[in-house]
């Protein structure tokens, strides 16, 4: 049973997005759950906040705490590999398509890059299943919603190339039935296998749109930029059944206020995250941030802890 | 029984097995062109991107491309016909 928490961080480039992850990973594994943050972000900002060389295996930072960095190009190697390989395995005629030279180019398409999160996003799950938060620091808006959006989008091409495989194969065992060939068909290889996407990516979309499975935490700042993003956001997640789980008013001073600008989260649950003085790099200053808002934290989050 | 009663009779067999193999294939020849041009549209669709086509995304078609080795055949070999569809139609149902 996967019980892990996964708690996202969206929002515009520069609002916070790693150090209120990095702050809240801290803050849940001081009250003594067992956390994991995870980087998606090819930008890598956790080994900066944490002072740590982090890498694709698990550091303890802090009691309680693991953390770990992604690597895109990985996972789109490793992939492209493994399906290389199968097709390695099942053609016979593989060298009349020449298939090496258009695997060199195929790293490079668009949309791969979500799909190596996506890989990554469902290993870390299964890996530490047992965890109780998995933290998950997300690149930029554009990458960040391609990555929710992949699922439902996948759904949608898979739901027609599923009927046409099934009236393709509906013809062949009709032509096999007026011939009266003894051939036994074994089960169609290409529908398994969309049939195998299909669990996927609805296994996917199902854990995207739990909100006791995935909390969506939308941080922004107290500028327009950021709120007008930050609709977009709203919407965008929206269109595809995604509810956000809480927004995070992150660098608020005395004198600003988000209250102007949250008329389009009024109904969503919000945390604010005050201005630091000091720069918030190192666990130590982090604890230290922590410990003096501490009071303003607990009451915020009080009645989500479990 | 009359051994050539039983030679005309094992003929008749002969040639009504014959005579029904050839109807089941000429009732089903249609059916195979439009089952083989289906694989053909399966084929571009998920590995349209090779040719400049739009399609999935691109790990709906790599996950399936190691299972569509005939579809691969298929749409190599349609190529040589593409420029006739029309006669390749009219052979098809046998026209002309």
């Amino acid at each position: 049973m996967n019980k892990a928490t996964n708690i996202f961080f969206v929002g515009k480039g520069g609002v916070g997005k790693s150090t209120s992850a990095a702050l809240t990973s801290v803050f849940l594994a001081q009250k003594g759950f067992q956390v994991l943050i995870v980087s998606l972000d090819p930008a890598h900002n956790q080994s900066d906040i944490f002072e740590k060389n982090l890498s694709d295996k698990p550091f303890q930072i802090a009691p309680n705490l693991l953390a770990i960095e992604i690597d895109q190009e990985f996972w789109i190697k490793q992939y492209l590999k493994d399906v290389h390989n199968q097709i390695n395995k099942t053609y016979s005629y593989l060298t009349a398509f020449n298939l090496d030279k258009y695997f060199r180019v195929i790293k490079h398409s668009p949309g791969l890059e979500e799909y190596a999160l996506i890989l990554a996003f469902e290993q870390i799950r299964k890996d530490f299943s047992q965890l109780d938060y998995l933290v998950f620091d997300m690149p930029p808006t554009a990458l960040a919603l391609k990555f929710f959006n992949l699922p439902s989008l996948s759904m949608i091409w898979i739901a027609h190339l599923l009927a046409l495989r099934q009236e393709i194969i509906q013809k062949r065992e009709l032509i096999t039935k007026i011939k009266i060939l003894k051939k036994e068909f074994e089960r169609d290889k290409v529908l398994k296998k969309i049939e195998e996407q299909r669990k996927q990516y609805q296994t996917l979309k199902d854990t995207f749109e739990d909100r006791e499975l995935t909390q969506i935490s939308l941080v922004l700042n107290p500028d327009k930029l950021s709120h007008a993003e930050s609709i977009r956001i709203l919407k965008a997640l929206q269109d595809i059944n995604i509810n956000l789980y809480r927004t995070i008013n992150n660098k608020i001073q005395i004198n600003s206020s988000c209250a102007d600008f949250n008329d389009a989260f009024s109904n969503i649950p919000m945390l604010n995250f005050p201005y630091s003085e000091t720069p918030l790099i190192g666990i130590d200053n982090l604890q230290r941030f922590l410990k003096m808002n501490d009071d303003q934290f607990e009451k915020q989050l009080r009645k989500e802890l479990p | 029984m009359n051994p050539i009663i039983k030679s005309i009779k094992d003929r008749i067999i002969s040639i009504w097995k014959i005579s029904d193999e050839v109807a089941r294939g000429k009732a089903v020849e249609t059916i195979e062109y439009e089952l083989e041009e289906l694989e053909n549209i399966f084929g571009v669709l998920v590995l349209g991107s090779f040719i400049g086509i739009p399609s999935p995304p691109m790990q709906i078609s790599l996950d399936l491309m190691p299972f569509m080795e005939k579809e691969l055949i298929l749409m190599m070999e349609k190529v040589d016909t593409a420029n006739e569809p029309i006669s390749q139609l009219f052979s098809v149902l046998d026209i002309g």
